[in-house]
């Protein structure tokens, strides 16, 4: 019941989390993150996503691996929208369902902090006079050349 | 002997190479650091950024043998979520 996927729709957040209710489980704790209008003080017009696609899948999966062995869940699903969004709309929607409440918000944290770390998605923001790339603060190891 | 390695490039080192992919040929037994400073010789303006790169859809430790068909992706540290 695990899902990890890439979409240019829009999301249903309450459709992604209703995924996972397992018989066994009493709670899933599900993230909508959504494109926020200010940043740093400059105001967003709308955000455009990439990803290295086949690349993000497979460390969304090691995500959702690590995760299960981590914490005590039973399952866990990433959604992560591609191409442009408006302000208010979902971008990732992370949703981790447990037998108790307080691992599966453990876990969703864990994940996102993770997502935002290793998987190879990138945010332009586009501003009424230009637009940047945001560049993360990954700490991901050896993985420049000296 | 060369060996035949697609490199890829995403968000904003797509818009400094202004291509996001390219065929590069390199020696046989190049390791992933080496290729990926030869990239870096190439596309100088690539250095003005915190980069990140992958080898086959993993991120290489830098070691790695490159062999025939490849794959090396050249990104800046990750933004999505």
């Amino acid at each position: 019941m695990d899902f990890v996927e890439l979409t240019n729709e829009a999301i249903d957040v309450g459709e992604a989390a209703r995924r996972i209710v397992p018989a066994q489980c009493g709670a899933t704790v599900t993230l909508d993150g959504y494109v926020r209008k200010y940043t740093r003080g400059l105001e967003t017009l709308y955000l455009v996503y990439e990803a290295y696609e086949p690349m993000a899948i497979k460390e969304m999966l090691k995500l959702v691996e690590h995760a299960r062995e981590k914490f005590d869940i039973s399952h866990a699903g990433i959604i992560h929208r591609l191409g442009k969004l408006e302000i208010g709309e979902t971008s990732v929607v992370i949703s981790v369902a447990a037998p108790h409440r307080k691992a599966a918000f453990a876990a969703c944290e864990w994940l996102i902090v993770e997502l935002k770390r290793t998987v190879p998605i990138w945010k332009k923001e586009v501003y009424s006079d230009g637009e940047e790339w945001i560049e993360g603060e990954s700490s991901i190891e050896n993985s420049q050349s000296s | 002997m060369s060996v035949c390695v697609q490199v890829l490039f995403f968000g904003a080192t797509a818009g400094v190479v202004g291509q996001r992919s390219v065929y590069k040929r390199f020696p046989e037994d190049i390791t992933a650091n080496k290729a990926f400073d030869e990239i870096l010789d190439e596309f100088p303006a690539l250095t003005q950024h915190k980069l990140l790169y992958s080898i086959n859809q993993r991120y290489a430790v830098g070691t790695e043998l490159l062999h025939d068909g490849d794959e090396l992706a050249v990104f800046t540290a990750v933004s999505g979520g």
